[in-house]
């Protein structure tokens, strides 16, 4: 047995470890066995959300780089309440950089009853605060440090209504039009919220923004076919259209048919994007893009994709040519030639050239046949959007021998264009098969993304079809060419071989069709024989003498002007001599 | 006296003593390191601390930075919009061209 000192060290040894036991038992229950509820105690205490200031929304720009679409910083401004030492004081200097009356300002200073009790009191002072005001603001707050600024993004246009309906806007909820509609899922920015460990303000402590568990992003940058200079300069020449011919509404389209890029798409009504929401509830048709949204009857233009197909079908021949009387019946419906008279015998370039709504109904009732010229309206690609990328794009409409509610009557008014729906989109694009040697690229408006890691996504040209072959496509231009060197020659432009149709269509009202008002168009390409652009010209109801009231009187002049300069801003010099 | 007691007055007790001192400066090292250790960790965690603080006032910073950027490409954006060019070439005197002219440019000393 030991007795004596050794004894007496071995019993505090025993001693210390007994009583050590207990605390390392401790430590393995709170660190180890019951971690996750003590975990969840402190979580409670100190873990709140909170999310880092969110970045700015994907900007939009034009083809050269030029903002169309940007962010402004603004600012909610508020005040702990009870901290404000003199609140006359805060209320004079803050009131007018606040745009707030100072009676109204030192209402908000006073803190309500059912407010006594909270150990302390915010509220808030203004929203929406920006430029110089904000700046001063901010200094305010050096010395002022019961003033909170909040930042915050506004959308802004420094363009005004420039392009407004490609643009068009986007609420909080993502419902909108345009390109900021269509492209919301990657314009706008991702926000980071999550929990952690915070400041009594909501203010993420240094130590849990260092982990770097959230992360914010800026919204994908976008840029746009749409060049702003022409933009701006066929909505000048639209609006000076409509005045001219006291037109209620219009569409100028420009496009590169090679390429499918639109470069301009000018619409009357128009409005600015920044002030949308100020717009009275019976001006939101102002919100919709005639462009892609709005179908019309496009008449005579549509003789280009007739012939078209009769050639490329094989169901008539170059020489091909017919006695025209000036009338025809068939399915019960009885069609004359929009000047009423019989052109004798004529030929493919006759029907062109004049017009003739007995040549082409011709075509399609005796040689053509319902189903194959179905077949050719619909490779044409109308009856269904072109997914040019905006919100909101109508299918037009369009009549199939399949249908139920067919009539053999269609087959003579489709072959000049009425009882057919159609958007100004679809047109161009059909008619831009014709100019690309029968290949139609798909319409688009975006050709490049940049996303906020700096990733670059060029969006390339696609084709979306061959309607016709190149043989077909370039005789059929060789008639539309003649067309404008003989009869429309209010829509040639010194220098360029241009080749185009006009269109002077009725408008459908209930019951028939609106004996007076119609829709004037021209659509035309060049220079020939390899086109870089092509124009429509839509005007909605012109108010000239009915002796004038034609595509040709209204559509075709203004395609020239806007033609003529197109060529010069392109930098597209001539193809032909200029006779002095 | 027992054996045990000379055992542990004479030798042992010197081997003890020796132990003892061993373990002793074995403590001493093991505290010196802990407390090494420590003055380390506490020195880290201050230093991370700081590069928190530093990283939060960066991220402040950029934010800032960001929105003072945008608001200037707003602003710059705004003064060369197509009203604002145009009115300002008005007000310059300049006008439209009337006509343009293509000149073909003919390569000096080709053959």
């Amino acid at each position: 047995m030991i007795r004596g000192p050794e004894a007496r060290l071995r019993l505090v040894t025993a001693l210390l470890i007994a009583a050590l036991l207990p605390v390392i038992g401790q430590l393995v229950r709170l660190q180890i066995l019951d971690r996750d509820r003590y975990q969840a105690e402190v979580d409670e205490l100190v873990m709140r959300p909170y999310a880092l200031p969110l970045p700015p929304d994907g900007t939009i720009r034009d083809r050269n780089g030029d903002l169309l679409v940007g962010n402004i910083p603004i600012y909610s401004v508020g005040a702990q309440i009870d901290l404000i030492t003199d609140t006359q004081i805060a209320a004079a200097v803050l009131a007018p950089l606040l745009d707030l009356d100072e009676g109204a300002l030192l209402e908000k200073f006073v803190i309500r009853e059912d407010e006594e009790d909270l150990r302390w009191v915010w509220h808030r002072l203004a929203h929406g605060i920006r430029g110089d005001n904000a700046e001063a603001i901010k200094k305010l707050k050096e010395s002022w440090d019961w003033l909170t600024l909040e930042p915050t993004w506004q959308r802004f246009y420094p363009e005004a209504e420039l392009a407004s309906h490609t643009l068009g806007f986007v609420n909080a909820d993502g419902n909108g039009y345009g390109i900021e509609a269509s492209q919301f899922h990657l314009l706008q920015p991702r926000p980071a919220a999550g929990m952690g460990e915070v400041d009594v303000l909501r203010v993420p402590l240094s130590e849990e923004l260092a982990k770097g568990k959230l992360r914010a992003f800026a919204g994908t940058d976008i840029t746009l076919t749409i060049d702003r200079t022409i933009q701006a300069f066929v909505e000048g020449e639209l609006d000076k259209a409509l005045e001219l011919y006291g037109a209620s509404g219009g569409t100028i389209l420009v496009m590169n048919p090679q390429t499918g890029e639109i470069l301009a798409s000018a619409s009357y009504p128009d409005y600015n994007p920044s002030l949308y929401s100020t717009y009275d509830v019976s001006e939101q048709g102002r919100f919709v893009d005639p462009a892609v949204s709005v179908v019309y009857e496009p008449g005579s233009v549509f003789k280009m994709f007739t012939v078209a197909a009769a050639l490329d079908s094989g169901s008539v021949t170059q020489d091909w040519s017919y006695y025209d009387s000036g009338l025809i019946e068939y399915g019960g419906v009885l069609v004359r030639n929009s000047d009423g008279a019989g052109h004798g015998q004529q030929n493919l370039q006759g029907v062109i050239d004049h017009s003739l709504n007995v040549g082409v109904a011709t075509l399609t009732t005796q040689h053509i046949g319902a189903d194959v010229f179905a077949d050719y309206v619909l490779r044409f690609g109308f009856g269904r959007p072109t997914n040019v990328g905006l919100f909101g794009e109508a299918a037009g409409l369009v009549h199939l021998p399949w249908d139920l509610n067919w009539s053999d009557g269609y087959l003579v008014t489709n072959a000049f264009g009425q009882g057919i729906a159609v958007t100004p989109i679809q047109i161009a694009t059909a008619a831009s098969a014709l100019a690309n040697h029968g290949t139609m690229m798909k319409p688009r408006l975006i050709t490049e993304r940049r996303t906020p890691e700096g990733r670059v996504v060029v969006i390339p040209p696609k084709v979306a079809g061959q309607p016709v072959s190149a043989e077909t496509a370039d005789y059929v231009v060789g008639l539309m060419e003649h067309a404008v060197e003989t009869t429309i020659v209010k829509a040639q432009v010194p220098g360029y071989r241009i080749a185009g149709k006009t269109g002077t269509a009725q408008i459908p009202v209930s019951g028939g069709y609106d004996p007076v008002e119609v829709i004037t168009s021209f659509i035309g390409f060049g220079p020939l024989p390899d086109p870089q652009l092509l124009i429509l010209v839509k005007l909605d109801r012109p108010q000239v003498d009915l002796s004038v009231r034609w595509g040709t009187q209204t559509a075709a002049p203004v395609f020239n002007l806007v033609a003529s300069r197109l060529f010069v801003l392109l930098g597209i010099p001539p193809t032909e001599p200029i006779d002095p | 006296m027992s054996v045990a007691w000379q055992q542990s007055t004479h030798g042992v007790l010197r081997r003890q003593e020796k132990v003892n001192r061993t373990l002793m400066t074995t403590f001493v090292v093991i505290t010196v390191l802990v407390a090494a250790l420590g003055l380390l960790y506490l020195g880290l965690v201050a230093s991370s601390a700081h590069l928190s603080s530093d990283i939060w006032h960066m991220h402040s910073e950029m934010a800032e930075i960001q929105r003072e950027s945008s608001r200037l490409e707003t602003e710059i954006a705004r003064l060369s919009s197509i009203p604002v060019l145009q009115a300002r070439s008005v007000a310059l005197g300049y006008q439209a061209a009337e006509s343009i002219e293509y000149v073909d440019s003919i390569e000096v000393g080709a053959p």
